[in-house]
């Protein structure tokens, strides 16, 4: 099995890309792979905790968390996420925070990085 | 494997989103990632312009004054003076008839490299001597 | 190379899509991207099937937009998630996102 990267910068609410990334991610940790998954730009609000899961909106908190108990690591940008208004104290259990350095260390060891930039 | 080589590739134009300013800010952020990697392990990200990419990397930008934020020309500054190879597409500013001399440089800031504009064919030797590409 | 590239729209079609080059070169259809392999304009089908011939649309995303199998271009193969992750994984080296 390998190890697949992925950066994930369009936002959360409404935004399918977003929930094709969360898929993907389950995808490959149900085979047996290793994922990172870095969130940057928009996808950097993403990590809120207390979302309420409507059906008509992208929903991150449930998937995530379900990715997390899968071995995913799941990084934020701490500076996307604070310009955001997301602080530590109310996000996810289990998120890291860092910088853009963490997505390039995690780039530098893996077998497929799939970075998903645009809005 | 010591190096690890990247090509960031911009190819759209900032200000309406910011993904395209990302991609230069994590091309600059290179120049940290040691603290968590192992001795003698680094990256080499080749930051490339293409396409509409090329339209937001003119001097003058007053993107402080306008709106309050940073603006691309102040990151392609800094990209410059961490010693970046920043590769544009020469076809590219021709076809929005963008001259050189209206580009971006840190000269004055005390910059060592320049962008250097290049054929397409030299972005796609990045792109391919890349071990990963990402497209902003 | 061997570079997998990701297309999730339908139009406008992204101009590096034109003119990168790959040893091996795929083209992976999602999200709205999917509808290059069902739809044809003016009776022309996307000219992106004809760029190469690994060319990939995801099932869930076809069905997602009430588009099923039959209507999909002979030259497509869909595959599902767990499809894409091998295909990702087994046939492209370097990955993109345009």
């Amino acid at each position: 099995m390998g190890v697949l990267t992925i950066g994930c910068f369009p936002g959360l609410v409404g935004s399918a890309v977003y929930d094709f990334t969360l898929k993907l991610c389950d995808a490959a940790a149900a085979k047996g792979h290793k994922v990172n998954l870095w969130f940057s730009g928009n996808a950097a609000g993403s990590v809120k905790a207390h979302q309420k899961h409507l059906k008509d909106y992208s929903t991150g908190e449930k998937h995530l968390t379900a990715l997390l108990e899968k071995g995913v690591e799941i990084c934020t940008c701490e500076a996307c996420s604070l310009a955001r208004g997301v602080t530590k104290a109310d996000a996810i259990p289990g998120v890291q925070w860092n910088a853009m350095h963490w997505y390039l260390a995690k780039i530098y060891s893996t077998d497929r990085l799939l970075h998903i930039g645009g809005e | 494997m010591a190096d690890v080589k990247l090509a960031m590739v911009v190819q759209n134009p900032q200000y309406k989103g910011e993904t395209p300013r990302l991609g230069i800010t994590h091309a600059i952020s290179y120049q940290t990632v040691e603290v968590l990697l192992e001795d003698g392990e680094t990256i080499t990200p080749t930051l490339c312009f293409v396409d509409k990419g090329v339209l937001g990397i003119t001097k003058n930008q007053k993107a402080m004054e306008a709106y309050g934020i940073t603006s691309t020309e102040g990151h392609l500054k800094n990209a410059l003076l961490v010693d970046l190879d920043v590769l544009v597409c020469k076809e590219d500013l021709a076809r929005y008839g963008i001259a050189e001399d209206q580009l971006v440089d840190a000269a004055e800031m005390g910059a060592d490299k320049s962008i250097q504009v290049v054929p397409y064919s030299e972005i796609q030797k990045a792109i391919s001597n890349a071990k990963h590409v990402l497209f902003f | 190379m061997k570079l997998g590239i990701f297309v999730s729209d339908y139009k406008p079609t992204a101009q590096i899509l034109e003119r990168i080059e790959a040893d091996k070169l795929g083209i992976i259809l999602v999200l709205n991207g999917v509808y290059h392999a069902v739809l044809k304009e003016e009776g022309k089908e996307s000219g992106l099937l004809a760029r190469t011939p690994h060319v990939y649309a995801l099932s869930e995303d076809l069905a997602t937009r009430g588009l099923t199998a039959d209507q999909v271009d002979k030259r497509v193969k869909v595959v599902n998630y767990d499809g894409l992750v091998d295909v990702m994984f087994n046939e492209f080296e370097q990955l993109a996102w345009v």
